[in-house]
């Protein structure tokens, strides 16, 4: 761990546009010690995936140029070599993996011929030969049945599998260094846990250099050396591991030390509400038993159906102004459970009883009722709002339809709504495309709150935001429960925002509710080995606090068997 | 930098004054075909019909420049009088088609099921014959003539728009922001049409550019069979049928119709290149 292996020095990165260039990358340095892991943190836009792209010389348009600055590897500047020398390099000695292997993997080609490909190429060896290397490689990355697994397509394997065939694929060349860009951040929490294992240990037996590109404070905590936090394409500051975040410097890095949801957060804390019980009242929303089912496969000519069972037996009572947590995994059907709640799945038996009226039994009552009552928040800020309507077109449409509202006060009430979520009044003019996903996710909540409802279903709402959003987006939902008296039943996977915001957590896990339980109680003694597993997988953001309790990478995966692939049925 | 990372990339500048081009050219070529239909009577050297038995198969000349057919008419009236004919042809012939295909693609595609079933079999009934077969056979049974030429487009041409519209339907009822509207009580109607098909319709006028080329020159080769526009009509697909048997002689009788053809043809589908960008269809 002492002679660097990659020496970056006054790395400036900018794109020419409308004649004027602007600089993307700002003077970066760093060196890449041998066997080290860095950790690149920085949030979406921040220039961490340009720059991993920049070493390899693989900018994403031609527009953007290296200006300055010097790339060394093993003595050679790879700013200055040719096309053709670096085509050795990308692969040979740099290998890279993306954040979503199901795009990265090629779907029409074996996994193994993925990883044999690279081996034939850079080492000029036969078929028959890097079959059998490519074979040891899927075992290093732990695949349980490698000679059998080579022959698989990738759409046969889960999520985490695909990551680890990807790992295969930068490792097949062995290189002296990994690049992994987020390479965890669309898997669950018990697979990132298992991936980031995975990767450690590859560090330790090749002595590899890896850089772990990422937006989660937590997994640099539990993996890297040494942290380099970037911001607007400036290296704001970096060092060892320990120092950087036990005395940050920089004050965006404090910024998103404190967002990071496993800081316990006291003063604003969903206890606080506890102090005072509200009178026992009948609840607003109650459960019973309820099945969704969905049949896959089969058709008008073709008997033998499958039917996935989405959500079996679940049931629930949601007090009025409460705040509920539903956590589990991706296909542990949580999602499932909040569309049939509203009405917008098929509920295949069992009840759900909203306010009174079984919205099974009087569709007609029941759904009138919903839809006045209640609003929903969607993961994907974007897709969640309609992209030709500017947001004043599209609150003023919902407070048209819906109709609490006199005519001639929408605009009003418009503006009313844009200052509750903490946009400016000036939103009302734009359209999606020119927001960031913090602000749509905001226009998305004003949405839902311009029904004036009574419970709001916020599905995995801020999975897709960066830390520093994320946390603003709990702080305002807080403060609208607390304002309005809202129920609100909040999705999630990560289980630390669900703390932080819900008095209650429900964890789900194949459509079943296994654990149910105040948010402390759960968090601090869980009944159920699924939820110890949930949680002892988040990564925290003290190091000394090692992921799953010890670096043992196969404890994990004997607990839990591998989920499915999520599928969701529209 | 290094050789070989300097790309060269056209500047911004210039792709965006491609862009603009194409937009600009498509626009200026179907003005001008506009112009000519409306002040065609105006501009046209002659009466496009009147026969000169002393100037019959003129070459290009001074007189008539683009020469005169066998009848002795002035190719260059008769071509500027079939502009108001060919531009007629290209427009009603691509908007009954656009309206039914729209309709029932947007209805198809949201409802799905049994409605779906249905309109995409009979789509595959209307693909399943060779499209000029079919048109003639429907002008056929309602006699020749312009009327029934565009009855037969609306019948049998709506189908492309009816398949585009339905995959997007397909795609885009199942977003975010279709079960957000779904959640928060809007009507099915409102829901479509007010929500969806915006959204949809993007690469369906697109496609109406190019399909106003395929329209314009079944219009032509229609007429050309004698089943759509009938002589002494000027119209550019008739004349170049009637152009035909005088190719190796006078061959100005069945080139310029035809060139104006083309000429027509490429506007439509420049300005439906330059809609597809402005629309975001390449997105």
């Amino acid at each position: 761990m002492s002679a660097s292996v990659l020496s970056v020095k006054d790395l400036t990165v900018s794109v020419r546009m409308d004649d004027s260039p602007r600089t993307l990358i700002d003077h970066v340095s760093f060196d890449l010690a041998k066997g080290e892991i860095l950790g690149l943190v920085g949030e979406s836009g921040s220039g961490k995936s340009l720059l991993c792209r920049t070493l390899v010389r693989l900018m994403p348009s031609s527009l953007i140029t290296i200006d300055a600055g010097t790339v060394v590897l093993a003595g050679r500047d790879l700013t200055r070599i040719s096309d053709a020398e670096m085509l050795e390099v990308r692969g040979g000695e740099i290998g890279m993996i993306f954040q979503n292997p199901t795009s990265h993997l090629d779907p029409v080609m074996r996994i193994g011929d993925q990883i044999a490909e690279g081996i034939r190429y850079h080492q000029k060896i036969g078929a028959a030969q890097a079959r059998e290397a490519a074979v040891e490689i899927l075992t290093q990355v732990g695949f349980p049945d490698p000679i059998r697994q080579y022959d698989s397509y990738p759409h046969e394997f889960s999520g985490g599998m695909r990551q680890r065939a990807m790992i295969g694929v930068a490792l097949s060349c062995d290189p002296k260094i990994l690049i992994a860009d987020e390479p965890t951040t669309a898997l669950d929490v018990t697979i990132q846990a298992q991936i980031l294992a995975l990767l450690m240990d590859i560090r330790d037996k090749r002595g590899l250099s890896i850089i772990l590109i990422t937006h989660d404070l937590g997994i640099v905590a539990q993996t890297c050396d040494r942290i380099a936090v970037m911001q607007g394409g400036r290296l704001l500051e970096q060092g060892p591991k320990r120092q950087i975040l036990a005395r940050p410097q920089d004050p965006y890095t404090i910024n998103l030390i404190n967002s990071h949801p496993s800081m316990p957060d006291q003063a604003t804390g969903p206890a606080a509400r506890d102090e005072n019980p509200r009178p026992i009242t009948k609840p607003l929303l109650e459960i019973d038993d309820l099945h969704v089912d969905f049949r896959s496969g089969g058709s008008l000519f073709k008997a033998g159906a499958k039917t996935v069972k989405a959500v079996s037996g679940v049931s629930l009572q949601v007090m009025p102004g409460e705040t509920i947590g539903i956590v589990g995994e991706s296909g542990s059907g949580k999602s499932t459970l909040a569309r049939a709640i509203l009405g917008l799945t098929e509920i295949s038996s069992g009840h759900v009883t909203f306010d009174g009226i079984d919205v099974g039994q009087q569709r007609t009552a029941g759904l009138a009722k919903l839809r006045r009552e209640t609003a929903m928040v969607f993961q994907d800020p974007y897709n969640a709002l309609n992209p030709r309507m500017t947001i004043g077109q599209t609150l003023a449409e919902v407070l048209a339809v819906q109709g609490k509202v006199a005519r001639l006060a929408i605009p009003g009430r418009v503006g009313e709504l844009l200052d509750l979520v903490g946009l400016d009044r000036e939103f009302a003019q734009r359209k999606p495309r020119s927001m960031s996903g913090g602000q749509c996710q905001r226009a998305g909540i004003a949405r839902a709150l311009a029904v004036d409802p009574k419970m709001i279903i916020a599905d995995e709402c801020v999975a897709a935001l960066d830390v520093t959003i994320q946390a603003q987006i709990i702080a305002l939902f807080r403060e609208l429960t607390l304002k309005m008296n809202l129920t609100l039943l909040f999705i999630a996977h990560d289980l630390a925002i669900v703390r932080n915001l819900c008095e209650r957590v429900v964890v789900m896990y194949r459509g079943e509710v296994v654990e149910e339980g105040r948010s402390d109680e759960v968090f601090a003694r869980p009944k159920h080995e699924y939820t110890a597993a949930l949680i002892a997988a988040i990564p925290d953001i003290d190091p000394d606090r090692p992921l799953l309790g010890q670096k043992a990478s196969g404890s994990v995966q004997s607990i839990l068997p591998e989920l499915p692939v999520k599928r969701m049925p529209s | 930098m290094s050789a070989g990372l300097a790309l060269p990339a056209a500047p911004a500048w210039r792709r965006f004054a491609g862009r603009r081009l194409t937009l600009v050219v498509g626009i200026a070529i179907l003005t001008f075909f506009l112009f000519l239909s409306v002040a065609g009577p105006l501009v046209a050297p002659y009466d496009p019909i009147f026969q000169d038995a002393a100037a019959r198969l003129q070459p290009p000349s001074l007189a008539h420049l683009l020469g005169t057919d066998n009848f002795g008419r002035d190719i260059l009236s008769r071509v500027i009088w079939g502009a108001q004919i060919d531009l007629q042809i290209a427009v009603i012939g691509v908007l009954f088609p656009f309206l039914i295909g729209t309709t029932v693609g947007t209805i198809a595609g949201f409802f799905g099921g049994i409605i779906d079933a249905v309109f995409m079999r009979l789509v595959d009934i209307i693909l399943a014959f060779p499209f000029l077969v079919l048109m003639l056979s429907i002008i056929a049974i309602l006699g020749p003539g312009l009327g029934s030429f565009y009855i037969a487009m609306a019948l049998v041409g709506w189908v492309s728009y009816a398949r585009l519209i339905r995959a997007q339907m397909l795609v885009l009822k199942g977003s975010d922001y279709a079960v957000a509207a779904v959640s928060l009580g809007f009507s099915r109607t409102r829901i479509m049409f007010r929500h969806l098909l915006p959204n949809a319709i993007a690469g369906s006028i697109v496609f109406s550019m190019s399909d106003a080329t395929l329209v314009l020159l079944s219009g032509a080769a229609v007429s050309y069979l004698g089943l759509g526009v009938q002589p002494p009509v000027a119209e550019w697909g008739v004349m170049v049928a009637e152009g035909q048997s005088f190719i190796t002689t006078a061959w100005w009788i069945a080139l310029f119709p035809g060139l104006s053809i083309v000429c027509l043809a490429f506007g439509f589908s420049m300005l439906g290149d330059a809609l597809g960008e402005l629309l975001g269809v390449h997105e």
